[in-house]
């Protein structure tokens, strides 16, 4: 065949479906990730928790067991909101160093490179870019923290009884929302980071700086003005208060009573920032610059 | 067409260091990395930073002058600024400030890539690194002295006359220019241990963490190890002593005459660490 004769033909073989094509940049982002044995290495760590507390929960229910390792059941920990809240506390805690692994890097090499529009000339928006890009970190938190969670509730309904189930039904709704609300603050946080920092390192200090430099603003902000509302400005103290309210546990946090935050105001606060992330993001995430 | 032959005169080189080329040349990169420091982007982040404590202490002196019940006996005032000063200034402020500040003196011209521009130009690498570094104290300097001047300004003024009082004929005027000594110092510490992090880590914000989590519990250290860290000196410093918590390790402060010459020291030898680290440094500019 002439080469003139080899006009223009659109692509014909199987389009991916328009509601999943946001997966597609987290399965080429997790081949990258998980070529690092370090990364696989922390990811594997981080199911070392949900691991020891299954067997806590197993040690409860299994009275052979304890007798073999001579364990006296008032010193085991209780399967009760406060297992269930150090459980989200500290693989929350664990989600942050992976966000903080994973997460500068996300569209600060795009936006770096130009290659934004590669991405956006494709039947391919906006906001399915910055959801494709969220996701690679929603998914992988999701792994370690909510999923685990409500397996271990699972579990303990399954060898104590539907009653408990039912009565404690709430304690899953908190591992769900808690998790959540963790997951969309460090997605979001670290996603707007990125694009609006590029040198990686700066972005991983950014993240770090973000929550140490909160905390001690809020503090200091309480202790000089004998205040509780310096607690709006520490993103830890938002956290805690909302973790506490929805585990129904009275300040996890230890503070004196007058500094501890309603729990409305948490929830506002939360919803402003991650609003300002969302606005932030939006104003950078463009695929051309017109530089007047 | 005419060709002429320019005759230069032929001169003998010095046999001393040519202090005064070396210091022309630090000159001229004053002039550039100052400008740099105060009006770059990345400088944004710090002015918000330094003005942190002045809008925390215009807070507590508008609340002061508002509300006629709130305590202002001058006593409980200036441990409250004590602790305000060595909670978010010293520790907090100053800190990641520098670290900012003094990291970005070279990686932040690997990030850029231009870092080759110095290299290639007749400097000799330790005048750039004593260059860099003065123009990043005096950023660091300005910019903390500004902050803790302006907190202590409105400590004063919210106080009132007993305020002015105190400051003018009590003990007001040596305590703040002990805190604004104390910021200087911490500057010129800080601003040292992370310009060599900078210089010898890719990736300095692990050490950057180390050192604050070091820095950090230091109250709980035994004293021995308390000597090795810039906290310790400047905690000695302190002209209003503040409480580090029923969990700390009881330790000897420091005297003034041996604090400050030891932070100065520590600098130095910081310094010509940095200046033996330069000259084997190579650029790659790809593993960015």
């Amino acid at each position: 065949m002439a080469v003139h004769e080899h006009a223009y033909k659109p692509y014909a073989g199987p389009l991916t479906p328009v509601w999943s094509r946001f997966l597609i940049i987290p399965r080429h982002a997790y081949r990258d990730v998980f070529a690092s044995k370090v990364f696989t290495g922390f990811f594997a760590l981080c199911f070392v928790c949900p691991l020891v507390m299954a067997i806590l929960i197993y040690l409860h229910h299994n009275l052979t067991a304890m007798a073999i390792f001579q364990i006296n059941l008032q010193n085991l920990a209780p399967i009760n909101g406060v297992f269930f809240q150090f459980f989200v506390g500290f693989q929350t805690g664990l989600a942050f160093l992976l966000t903080v692994l994973m997460g500068p890097p996300l569209i600060s090499r795009d936006l770096a490179n130009n290659a934004l529009p590669l991405y956006l000339c494709r039947p391919f928006s906006r906001a399915e870019y910055v959801i494709g890009k969220m996701s690679v970190l929603l998914i992988l938190i999701s792994a370690i923290t909510w999923v685990p969670g409500e397996l271990l509730f699972l579990f303990q309904s399954y060898l104590e009884g539907a009653g408990w189930a039912a009565r404690n039904l709430w304690m899953a709704g908190a591992i769900f929302v808690g998790s959540w609300t963790w997951i969309l603050l460090l997605a979001l946080l670290s996603v707007t980071i990125s694009a609006w920092v590029k040198w990686r390192l700066a972005a991983s200090a950014a993240l770090f700086g973000l929550f140490i430099i909160s905390n001690a603003i809020g503090f200091t902000v309480n202790g000089v003005l004998q205040t509780r509302w310096g607690g709006l400005f520490n993103l830890t103290i938002i956290m805690k208060t909302i973790e506490d309210s929805l585990f129904r546990g009275p300040n996890s946090a230890g503070l004196p009573s007058w500094m501890v935050l309603p729990t409305p105001a948490a929830w506002i606060m939360l919803a402003l920032f991650l609003a300002l992330c969302l606005f932030l993001l939006t104003r950078k995430v463009r695929a051309y610059e017109v530089v007047r | 067409m005419s060709a002429s032959t320019e005759v230069i005169a032929d001169t003998k080189p010095s046999l001393g260091r040519p202090w005064s080329l070396w210091g022309r040349q630090i000159g001229a990169i004053l002039r550039l990395e100052v400008r740099k420091n105060f009006l770059g982007k990345r400088a944004i982040l710090i002015y918000l930073l330094a003005a942190t404590p002045i809008l925390l202490m215009a807070a507590l002196s508008a609340e002061i002058n508002w509300q006629q019940s709130r305590n202002n006996n001058i006593g409980e005032i200036n441990i409250i600024f004590a602790n305000l000063y060595e909670g978010l200034i010293l520790r907090t402020i100053i800190f990641f400030g520098c670290a900012w500040i003094f990291m970005n003196l070279f990686r932040g011209e690997v990030v850029d890539r231009s870092l080759h521009y110095y290299f290639l130009s007749p400097v000799r690498r330790e005048v750039l690194v004593v260059g860099k570094y003065v123009s990043g104290l005096i950023a660091s300097v300005v910019l903390f002295t500004v902050s803790t001047a302006g907190s202590l300004v409105f400590l004063y003024v919210g106080l009132g006359s007993s305020g002015m009082n105190y400051f003018f004929e009590g003990a007001g005027k040596g305590q703040a220019m002990g805190y604004l000594g104390i910021t200087v110092l911490a500057c010129v510490g800080y601003g040292a241990v992370f310009m060599v992090i900078g210089l010898f880590f890719r990736n300095p914000i692990i050490p950057a963490l180390l050192i604050y989590g070091w820095e950090f519990i230091n109250f709980l250290l035994p004293p021995v190890l308390k000597k090795i860290s810039v906290i310790h000196y400047l905690h000695s410093l302190a002209p209003v002593p503040v409480s580090e918590g029923p969990f700390a390790m009881v330790a000897e402060s420091t005297p003034a005459y041996l604090s400050i010459p030891g932070l100065l020291l520590m600098t130095a030898a910081v310094l010509v660490i940095a200046s033996f680290q330069i000259r084997r440094m190579e650029i790659k500019y790809g593993g960015e």
